[in-house]
């Protein structure tokens, strides 16, 4: 009882003074703070140019290098790092960056940022469970926060529409997901990305790791990946009819989307049987060396780049066979619904007030973050649609601004563009020719069929007039942007 | 010798039905029997008018004459769902004896006074609401969900229970109570004179067909280079006619045709007509048609003007696919229920589902039809749910997807799921779904062999309802 007593004493009495000589951590030279100021795009009024300002998190990594997440450095106008969590903050600047990866490498000219910082290390291989901790900055203090690792995961990337690895996190810490360092023992086993509830989802070392490399060596040719559904084999009367002899593996490949310059030769029902000689279950998942149990994407992500050969084994034909897949590049360019534009202004067109748009995700996400459910089923059917070589992209009459020009069209809007003049239009660019090609007297633009209007009729002779009209009652500086 | 005409509410009826809805999901099964009342009124030939939602569904309709607590069964003659109008009769003798029909009047006159009757929710007895007509359009019927018929707005109260109440001014009717906005105050609706006299003259022939559409989209001819670019003379107003998508309408008319006037109205600009001083859309002419006939029509094409008639019918497959009221079809193999991709269906996703549903499915009901009309299935089917059985466990896909091909023949419409499934002998049915949703299999022999039983343990007397 004693005893007991004098330790519980102890306890109060060390408890303060512990904490009174509490220790720098390690990682305060290696985190520093990024704050960015950029274009916030208002797609709904291309023209306007707000800005939004954000402060995220960078880990040096190198010789005057640091690491971040890509997420919000795009569309920067000014990026600035600071160092201690405190005081100066000095001008840096973007030396690479790859959006479908997330990651970007950043850094900063003056000399004196350097100075006492040190490159922290990046864990080659990362756990899928244990307790890891959160590191960075917060007013001015430095927090280490700790957090249980749940698993590793094979997840569509915060910038992208492809699959890859990510390390899920239970975390209860609040504001998560600006790129703070994760780290376990004395190295960085992941970088955030984002917070649902308690679960915090993070970029993994491993992976950031052999990009940076690849990077280094001039072997990344960008983000590769497998341009194929497949499904689970778990219905075995599938494989049979399919002749699949032998135990039961592999998934079925059931579509592959166009996309030019995939030119690989897997077939819809073949039974992909092996990756890079790793054997696929009927889940779908291959045992990797390191992580166990995975899902077959990875083999698309794991230390391969968009141009690689990899060899799969397929059953087609009631045999085995052997192909060697591409892996083609992840493009915002080749969906016909682009995932992404990052670091150009919106593109449009307006014309006697009538406002033309690329159709982009940026753009369809003016409806919201669930713009899936409240943009007009109309546009969003089409992004489930490939491009097709006569329509590679589309484009989207989006508002009328009204002017006596354009009586009787002003609520005309998010109407999807068939042709100008006669001519198919696809992209934004085309537009201008398309209005030159006018036989004299009036522009004719046509919708697809089934839109709520298919055909509108312009005054040739006085568009110019009424676009300049528009742009000054309207204060549009351009009648359009078309980036290169 | 002149007689008192009774009192307008000794000929409002109460109606209390017992209804049982189908099962959309599980289309063999019924919902549970409820009640539910509405209010009906005598009219010539010993009918009662109602409203069609009153009576949807109805196991048994029970009658109440006023100030008489005797109920009588009544049963449906006539049921027009796309106007919600109904006809009941009562086949005990006498019933009518006493009733004075009431007499029909014509389309009220804006901002005129109307008393509605009716035996709405909070008490039994017969309540009356005075109010004035607010304004007179088209509006959206919801109980067909798909049509816009003319309809009058009151500030007169509308509840649960007025519908198919009569709307009496000067002792006439001029109106059919039949719908109110939620969460809109002082707006009820009632169906206007021209739409349910409309109803009575389809049933004289004693089949009802419906309302009949132009089957063309039209768009407003304000523009003026538009207007030269057609060469419309300024004497003309007219609308342009944009699509076309009836049989009919693809016959007779061209896209750039301008309407001009329908029968005797002047077509304005924005597509509408002055009807009884009201502007209303131009489509409410052609409605006011029995299917079947021409209307007179005057257009301006290749800058001429051209008298015609266009022939109407009641399209039976709208582009925005409305509620249906027949059982629902179904059929039910080696455990797979497919049944047709329908707004009921769709609606057992849940009360979010128009919010909740694969964009896909939305797109195919609602927005095909128009936008891709050579690919459009006649009546997409879903694999609405799998009922397990050792022959279907293994499938991974087990529902709420559609049917894109099943041994390699596009499905149309349901009976083609079973042709497709008793056609060819190979050794499995390959069953393929839309999208990007794969394909799943079955055993054929083990399929044919289990179907019986899975029919037994689920309790499902017919494998089909076509």
């Amino acid at each position: 009882m004693k005893n007991l007593l004098a330790l519980i004493l102890a306890t109060f009495v060390f408890a303060p003074i512990a904490q009174a000589q509490k220790e720098r951590s390690p990682w305060e030279n290696s985190v520093v703070r990024l704050d960015i100021n950029r274009h916030n795009y208002n797609y709904f009024q291309p023209w306007s140019r707000r800005v939004a300002a954000n402060q995220k998190f960078g880990l040096v990594i190198g010789e005057r290098a640091i690491v971040t997440t890509a997420n919000l450095l795009y569309n920067h106008t000014l990026l600035r790092l600071q160092k201690g969590g405190r005081g100066q903050w000095y001008t840096g600047r973007v030396t690479w960056i790859d959006y479908h990866a997330n990651i970007a490498l950043v850094t900063v000219d003056e000399e004196r940022f350097w100075e006492g910082l040190e490159p922290a290390k990046l864990a080659e291989e990362v756990p899928d469970s244990g307790t890891a901790e959160l590191v960075r900055w917060n007013s001015g203090r430095f927090e280490v926060r700790k957090l249980d690792i749940n698993r590793l995961q094979i997840r569509k990337g915060q910038l992208t529409f492809i699959d890859m690895l990510h390390l899920e996190l239970d975390s209860e810490i609040n504001g998560v997901g600006w790129s703070e360092a994760i780290t376990l023992d004395n190295k960085v086993i992941g970088l955030t990305i984002s917070q649902a509830r308690n679960k915090c989802i993070a970029i993994p070392s491993s992976f950031i790791q052999s990009l940076l490399k690849a990077q280094s060596e001039g072997n990344y040719r960008g983000m590769g990946f497998f341009n194929f559904f497949w499904q689970q084999s778990e219905n075995p009367t599938t494989l049979d009819y399919l002749n699949l002899t032998g135990t039961k593996r592999g998934v079925i490949v059931t579509q592959i989307p166009n996309l030019p310059g995939d030119n690989n030769t897997l077939k819809p029902r073949d039974i992909l049987l092996e990756i890079d000689g790793n054997s696929i279950d009927p889940l779908g998942d291959y045992n990797d060396p390191v992580y166990g149990p995975m899902m077959l994407e990875n083999l698309a992500t794991r230390n391969h780049w968009a141009g690689d050969k990899i060899p799969m084994k397929v059953w087609r034909d009631g045999k085995e066979q052997e192909i060697l897949y591409t892996l083609p590049k992840a493009d915002y360019d080749n969906e016909l619904i682009p995932t992404a534009l990052y670091d150009s202004p919106p593109e449009y067109v307006m014309a006697g007030g009538l406002v033309f748009q690329p159709m982009t995700v940026p753009y369809l996400m003016s409806w919201g973050n669930d713009w899936q459910r409240r943009a007009p089923v109309r546009l969003i059917h089409y992004k489930g649609q490939p491009p097709t070589e006569d329509r590679p992209r589309l484009v989207v009459l989006s508002t009328v601004l009204p002017d006596p020009y354009n009586l009787g069209y002003q609520s005309y809007r998010f109407l999807v563009v068939d042709k100008i003049n006669g001519e198919r239009i696809s992209r934004i660019d085309q537009l201008k020719s398309a209005f030159e090609n006018s036989d004299g007297d009036y522009h004719v633009v046509e919708f697809e069929q089934g839109e709520p209007v298919e055909r509108i009729i312009l005054d040739a002779k006085r568009l110019g007039a009424a676009t300049q009209r528009v742009m000054l009652r309207y204060g549009l500086n351009e009648s359009s942007v078309i980036n290169e | 010798m002149l007689t008192q005409a009774a009192p307008p509410e000794e000929s409002v009826i109460q109606i209390v039905v017992f209804t049982q809805q189908p099962d959309w999901d599980e289309p063999w099964n019924s919902m549970p029997v409820s009640r539910s009342s509405g209010t009906g009124f005598v009219i010539e030939g010993n009918r009662i008018m109602t409203n069609a939602h009153v009576v949807t569904w109805a196991k048994q309709i029970l009658v109440r004459r006023y100030q008489d607590s005797q109920p009588f069964q009544a049963r449906v003659s006539y049921i027009g769902h796309d106007c919600d109008l109904a006809l009941l009769e009562v086949d005990a003798p006498g019933f009518f004896d006493s009733l004075t029909p009431l007499p029909l009047g014509e389309l009220p006159k804006v901002r005129s006074t109307v008393v509605t009757y009716g035996y709405p929710a909070g008490g039994e007895q017969i309540s009356y609401t005075s109010g004035v007509v607010s304004r007179i359009e088209l509006q959206n019927y919801t109980h067909p969900g798909n049509r816009r018929l003319l309809a009058a707005q009151t500030d007169a109260a509308i509840n649960p229970g007025n519908s198919g109440g009569p709307v009496i001014q000067d002792g006439k009717v001029v109106g059919v109570a039949f719908q109110g906005i939620p969460g809109l105050e002082n707006t009820g609706f009632f169906i206007a004179p021209p739409v349910f006299e409309h109803f009575l003259e389809d049933v004289k022939d004693k089949r009802y067909d419906g309302f009949p559409q132009a089957g063309i989209r039209m768009a407003p001819l304000q523009n003026a280079a538009q207007r030269a670019f057609l060469g419309v003379p300024a004497q003309f107003e007219g609308a342009r006619i944009d699509a076309l998508f009836s049989d009919s309408a693809k016959k007779h008319l061209r896209k750039d045709d301008v309407l001009v006037a329908v029968g005797d109205y002047p077509v304005a600009q924005d597509g509408s007509i002055l009807y009884q001083n009201n502007q209303l859309h131009a489509g409410l002419a052609f409605s006011l048609a029995q299917s079947g006939d021409s209307v007179p029509i005057t257009l301006w094409r290749d800058k001429k003007g051209l008298q015609t008639e266009l022939p109407v019918h009641v399209e039976t497959k709208d582009a925005a696919a409305g509620n249906l009221y027949e059982l629902p079809k179904y059929y039910v193999y080696a455990g797979m229920v497919f049944t047709p991709l329908t707004k009921n269906y769709l609606s057992t996703f849940g009360q979010n589902w128009s919010a909740t549903t694969d964009s896909e499915l939305l797109y195919e009901l609602f927005y095909k039809r128009k936008s891709d009309p050579e690919n459009t299935r006649t009546d997409a089917v879903m694999l609405a749910s799998t009922l397990a059985h050792p022959v279907n466990a293994n499938m991974r896909i087990r529902g709420r997807v559609m049917v894109d091909k099943i041994n390699g023949v596009r499905i149309d419409k349901l009976e083609d799921v079973i042709s497709a499934f008793e056609s060819g002998d190979d050794d499995f049915h390959v069953i393929d779904f839309s999208g990007s949703f794969g394909f799943e299999t079955v055993d054929r022999i083990e399929a044919n062999t289990a179907n019986g039983s899975i029919l037994n343990t689920y309790g499902i007397a017919n494998d089909r309802r076509l």
